[in-house]
């Protein structure tokens, strides 16, 4: 990925103007990127968002982390003023988003839902469209063409190229103006992984060297655990926990994985040996906080006359908090 | 902001086919008048082709210029009418169907502005469609070599032709309407097909001269007794249509939910 020197250095520079930011929540305005309260959406007996309260600061990369249908889309849209809230407030670089907000998107770049382009118009001509509304000057186009490695796709037409193509020009639109707040829905969607460590090395400096706020969401674990700054959970409308790094890694604990025949009389036998935490996951054991007393655990069970398949010390990673915090697999 | 957002939808007509299917489609009126005048002129070489003999000369049709002006008239006005919610659920529709309209909900750039430059855009390609249909009308019909006409009569056809035109243009912004709360092209179209039976059906009542969409068939003579002038009325009615029909799209854009 081409470097991104053409921001300019907006990490020393990033405070605004604290205008019309939501009541009671003046003080966040100067650090806070976005900044929802109680944010709420609710379609018929459907509730997609339920009192969402979210502090975004600048510069941090904040991975939205939920399953589909979780809330995630229905956040951002109204982030960006694509939908109406049914109750709460929305602030976005210090601006309080209303019906008629205009200027601060100016600032904001964002991708929402799948990648879409006229397809009529070549690549080009897509950028040039977004570079007039966004009053980006003429030579950005070229930048962002040249960023997005878009160079030989430039004058093809957007209805021809594929997903992934089709989700760089997305990219591409939303980094045309050099915005200071980025807002992604699923960056990562249809890319290849080369161009998925692209993105990743492109938003982390942009976050790094240049100061953008970077709001992603991702069903993916593994897409926001390798590049936020800190997590937010969400689950039916709701934020259910938020991490920063050292509690992710925090959230990382070790089992030891045990293959063995009839596990549910194991399970009991481990319990009542007094290992506390003993957890059935695809036909084994998981027995928690047991990586000190392995061989105890396995002359219990051949005691009781059971065959060991498997012994296996296992690191719990964020993966697995997010299902046991979300429901476990479907 | 709002020449930017204007040059920008010009910008995403380049390489539309639709553009040229609507120029095509409204060119195509001239030439089936044409061919009914000749068919009129010459009925037995055109009973030997098997073209439709008969049924023009029951249509009591003549091959004047009068005549020609008269179906031309009927073609830009109730044709055109159609043809215009097209291009406007184009304009509009073609946002959702193509799922950009998200991309123009959040720029620094007032979402009035795309609606009134969609708008002008629309007047634009509407206005070169009637020019350059009249064009072709007047090389067809003096290709033909149609008696009676005159400067006179030409002055009046265009006069009728453009302001049918002009009418069906300020009911428009309510198709755009449609275009924005269905989502896509269907709706406006069925809109437009309804609306266009339902002028049929207020026509032959006593409130022809308020529907709006009774206005342009009744001013053109397609049905009932023709007016030659709009009452004060039906211009109040198609004025606060037009009013209404800017307001109510800004105001989709601006206060709806617009997810896709």
């Amino acid at each position: 990925m081409p470097d991104s020197m053409r921001w300019p250095n907006t990490k020393q520079a990033t405070s605004s103007p604290q205008s019309e930011g939501i009541p009671g929540a003046a003080a966040l305005s100067a650090d806070t990127a976005i900044a929802t309260r109680a944010l709420t959406k609710r379609y018929r007996d459907v509730l997609a968002v339920d009192s969402l309260d979210l502090d975004v600061r600048r510069g941090e990369i904040y991975g939205f982390l939920g399953r589909n249908g979780a809330g995630k889309t229905t956040t951002i849209r109204m982030l960006l003023g694509l939908i109406r809230p049914s109750g709460g407030d929305v602030e976005v670089m210090g601006e309080r988003v209303r019906p008629g907000t205009s200027d601060v998107f100016g600032r904001v770049g964002y991708l929402v839902e799948a990648a879409t382009a006229y397809p009529n118009l070549t690549v080009r001509e897509n950028l040039d469209i977004q570079r007039r509304l966004t009053r980006a000057p003429r030579g950005a186009v070229a930048e962002v063409i040249e960023l997005m490695r878009l160079g030989e796709l430039a004058d093809r037409r957007a209805g021809v190229l594929s997903l992934g193509n089709k989700q760089r020009l997305s990219l591409a639109r939303a980094l045309l103006h050099n915005p200071e707040l980025l807002v992604l829905d699923e960056p990562a969607n249809a890319l290849d992984p080369a161009g998925i460590v692209e993105v990743r090395g492109l938003l982390r400096s942009l976050a790094s060297e240049h100061g953008v706020t970077v709001f992603m969401s991702s069903h993916i674990l593994a897409e926001v655990a390798h590049l936020a700054d800190r997590i937010g959970i969400v689950h039916e409308g709701r934020l259910l926990e938020e991490l920063d790094r050292d509690q992710l890694r925090a959230q990382e604990r070790l089992y030891v994985e045990v293959g063995v025949s009839e596990p549910e009389r194991a399970a009991t036998l481990l319990t009542d040996a007094g290992f506390a935490h003993v957890e059935r996951a695809d036909g084994r054991l998981r027995v928690f906080d047991a990586e000190e007393r392995v061989p105890e655990m396995a002359r219990a069970l051949v005691g009781a006359g059971l065959d060991i398949t498997e012994l296996a010390s296992v690191r719990e990673d964020l993966e697995a908090h997010f299902l046991r915090l979300t429901g476990g697999v479907e | 902001m709002f020449a930017q957002v204007f040059i920008t939808e010009f910008l995403k007509l380049r390489r539309s086919k639709v553009t040229w299917l609507t120029l095509a489609a409204l060119s195509l009126g001239p030439l089936g008048i044409a061919l009914m005048m000749w068919i009129v002129r010459e009925p037995g070489r055109a009973a030997q082709l098997g073209l439709l003999g008969t049924k023009a000369n029951l249509s009591g049709l003549t091959a004047t210029w009068p005549a020609y002006f008269s179906m031309l008239t009927l073609v830009v006005g109730i044709g055109g009418m159609l043809l215009l919610s097209f291009i406007v659920a184009y304009i509009f529709g073609r946002e959702y169907a193509e799922g950009t309209a998200k991309n123009l909900l959040a720029l620094p750039a007032g979402r009035h502005w795309f609606v009134l430059a969609k708008l002008v855009v629309a007047a634009v390609w509407w206005a070169v469609l009637v020019v350059a249909v009249l064009a072709e009308s007047f090389a067809i019909g003096a290709a033909l070599g149609l008696p009676g006409f005159s400067a006179t009569l030409a002055v009046s056809a265009v006069h009728d032709a453009l302001l049918a035109a002009a009418v069906a243009y300020l009911l428009s912004p309510v198709v755009a309407w449609i275009a924005m709360v269905g989502r896509g092209y269907m709706p406006p179209l069925g809109f437009a097909l309804a609306m266009l039976a339902l002028g049929q059906v207020f026509s032959k009542t006593g409130w022809a001269i308020w529907f709006p969409w009774s206005i342009v068939p009744l001013f053109i003579g397609a049905v009932g007794q023709r007016v030659t002038t709009l009452a004060p009325g039906s211009l109040v009615v198609v004025a606060l249509t037009f009013l209404a029909g800017i307001a109510a799209t800004i105001a989709q854009l601006r206060y709806a939910d617009n997810a896709q």
